[in-house]
């Protein structure tokens, strides 16, 4: 049963990564659109990072905006460092499950997805992404 | 009549006195009748409501009605079609401490009213707590309670 479970946390608190090399990639690819995106304002995931924190308001205080940006810009690089390690500590795996859920989140909203009509709808291939970064999300959540 | 006393220095050392009313006085000495003649003439009838202990009550009631009407800020979550309950769940855990009924229940309010208030109190801190779930990558604003 084990063994087919993505992440597995052991009794010392230590959670094992059991993707393989096909798994690693996808997640290297999601780590490093996150990065890029929180540094460069022309990315098409950059809007999605930069969502209003007080909608009453016609801008979010920059001491709550930079602080958005400095923390999810910590876990994006902590998730990209640490993506070759088998064993992730409790930070490290709450780094990846941040980033891979904003991963997911800013891929549905560049691509407009913000329905069930819309989700299901959408290209096989972006359905494929976003079903293998859900089913990482899945693992990690058990063992969080 | 009410009678208000002006004092204004003539020559020499002594003070006329002139009412509003334009009548002038001479006080028979400085400091001395003259003042007493202008307490005299008072007619305080006019200012008994007035009471000054009164007022800096009613001055103290409504500092405390200001301080009670302060409106709490809501942390709001909201819906979207792509992020997996279980992860909501342990993200409303992590940052909030709750147990797993409470956050079970704010996820499936989330799920079938389309939003939930995870959290009220100070502005402070509701927005801190919308920059957690933020970073945590969960769509969530704050709003002040109408």
């Amino acid at each position: 049963m084990a063994g087919s479970r993505l992440f597995v946390r052991w009794r010392d608190g230590r959670i094992e990564v059991r993707l393989n090399e096909a798994g690693r990639v996808v997640a290297r690819e999601a780590f490093g659109r996150v990065v890029a995106a929180e540094r460069d304002p022309t990315h098409e995931w950059h809007a999605g990072l930069n969502s209003p924190i007080d909608p009453s308001e016609d801008t979010d205080s920059p001491l709550a905006a930079l602080d958005r940006q400095r923390e999810i810009s910590t876990n994006a690089e902590l998730a990209y460092m640490t993506l070759n390690e088998q064993f992730l500590n409790e930070g490290e795996a709450w780094a990846w499950l941040s980033t891979f859920q904003i991963a997911l989140r800013s891929t549905a909203v560049a691509n407009g997805l913000l329905s069930e009509e819309k989700l299901a709808a959408c290209e096989p291939e972006l359905m494929n992404f976003i079903r293998t970064i859900q089913q990482f999300l899945f693992g990690l959540a058990e063992c969080l | 009549m009410l009678v208000f006393a002006r004092a204004r220095r003539r020559s020499g050392t002594s003070f006329q006195f002139t009412t509003l009313n334009g009548t002038t006085f001479l006080p028979s000495s400085d400091y001395g009748v003259g003042l007493s003649l202008t307490t005299a003439t008072c007619d305080t009838r006019a200012m008994a409501p007035l009471s000054p202990r009164l007022s800096s009550t009613q001055g103290d009631v409504l500092t405390e009605d200001l301080v009670k009407t302060e409106r709490p800020w809501n942390v709001i979550v909201w819906d979207d079609p792509v992020t997996p309950m279980s992860v909501v769940v342990v993200i409303f855990r992590k940052i909030f401490g709750y147990s797993q009924n409470k956050c079970t229940q704010l996820m499936l309010t989330v799920h079938h009213e389309g939003r939930a208030v995870v959290w009220s109190g100070q502005r402070e801190r509701a927005e801190s707590y919308c920059v957690k779930l933020q970073v945590a990558g969960l769509q969530s604003t704050i709003e002040n309670v109408e």
